[in-house]
């Protein structure tokens, strides 16, 4: 059998940085995770077969174990997942031509780590908190309720847009009153996408260690006021995932 | 490292869901993909999880079929008890189901190429809270 290897690599990380004997990484079997160094820098990556399928989601899963349970004793920048070179020497060779980039970044991340607050709006609490304002609203709705969805189509849809369009505004609203409570406990802030059509908050932080429960307390607190409204959860500590900004990225 | 997966002193409004992929496989396609440093082409052999992307990309979109899906829950919301549905009722309920099994056979398809979980764990955000914690631990 003549199957060719890559590197899937994990991520960026200082050169002192070893990873320990159980790390697990992409692929069945989970292969080792090792170090690839250069100067200040090291890779974190493992042997994969190039015929071997990505991308299942035991690879994912073992992607994020792998940087978060990093990033929780040194600074990482995060490879986009998926990314394979063709060896040694082509990582050595991409850490030498980025090497006071990455160092940078890493020198930013020292002691910091990504939470994801994200929350979504109950969507019963959320209907009847916006037909008890909204007297159109609440007219439509005498108007479609019991009756068919082919008899009272297009009343539906004018209802279900007022509904959507209150959810968008609501939700900047939301994002906006969670930066303002919690923000200040944290080092920067990225909006994320929703990724539900109830999602109410989605936001990132890049927390330092030293405030790291400040901000837990802060996010609680927000989360208590809004009890009934919206389910808060906190995801994290995580690597920071969306703190590789632009200027980062290798062209 | 795995730090506990859902935690939180009962009561608490906040839900923690640890890092370290402990979360639900939605969690962690939402935390990771399309994020991370991009490495050049030239000694870049391969880009995967593209089909992944994707799916997340399409999750979001407002349409016609979600006004309707907001209406339906106006629906939920009459406080006619159950026991007195009108026949416009049933009917109703019935379109609800078929629309309702449209969408999801749609994403399904969409996520055919990859794995079954990982289409399962997108369906999972669509369905009922209390299933969260449970799918978690079945994906173990």
């Amino acid at each position: 059998m003549a199957e060719e290897n890559g590197l899937f690599i994990y991520g960026i990380v200082p050169a002192d940085v070893e990873p320990t004997p159980d790390a697990e990484g992409v692929g069945n079997p989970p292969a080792e995770v090792t170090a690839i160094r250069h100067g200040e820098l090291a890779a974190l990556v493992s042997e994969v077969g190039l015929e071997e399928p990505m991308g299942r989601p035991a690879d994912l899963t073992a992607y994020e174990r792998l940087l978060d349970g990093t990033a929780e004793i040194a600074p990482v920048l995060p490879v986009r997942f998926g990314t394979v070179v063709t060896g040694a020497d082509a990582v050595e060779d991409l850490l030498a031509a980025h090497q006071e980039r990455f160092a940078a970044a890493l020198a930013e991340l020292e002691d910091r780590i990504q939470y994801t607050v994200h929350g979504r709006f109950d969507e019963q609490e959320f209907i009847s908190g916006f037909l008890a304002d909204n007297d159109a609203a609440a007219g439509l709705a005498e108007q479609i309720r019991g009756r068919s969805e082919a008899a009272s189509r297009e009343q539906r849809i004018r209802l279900g847009e007022m509904i959507s369009q209150a959810v968008e505004l609501r939700r900047e609203a939301e994002n906006r009153a969670l930066v303002d409570a919690v923000g200040r406990y944290a080092v920067a802030d990225a909006a994320r996408q929703p990724s539900h059509e109830l999602d109410a908050v989605n936001v990132a932080f890049l927390v330092g260690v030293d405030d790291e429960e400040k901000f837990i307390g802060a996010v609680e607190e927000f989360a208590e006021q809004r009890r009934e409204l919206i389910r808060t959860r906190l995801i994290g500590p995580l690597a920071p995932y969306d703190f590789i900004s632009a200027h980062q990225l290798v062209e | 490292m795995t730090v506990a997966t859902t935690s939180g002193q009962s009561g608490s409004a906040l839900e923690r869901t640890g890092g370290g992929g402990s979360g639900t496989l939605a969690d962690v396609v939402e935390t990771v993909l399309d994020k991370g440093v991009v490495i050049d082409a030239q000694v870049s052999v391969a880009v995967v999880g593209i089909q992944l992307l994707e799916i997340n990309a399409r999750i979001v979109i407002a349409s016609v079929e979600t006004y309707l899906r907001f209406a339906e829950a106006v629906d939920r919301l009459s406080i006619v008890p159950k026991d007195t549905k009108t026949l416009p009722d049933i009917v109703g309920d019935t379109a609800k189901g078929a629309a309702k099994g449209k969408a999801v056979s749609g994403l399904g398809k969409a996520a055919e190429e990859i794995s079954g979980a990982v289409a399962d764990s997108l369906r999972d955000r669509d369905s009922d809270r209390p299933r969260q914690r449970r799918s978690r631990q079945e994906e173990r």
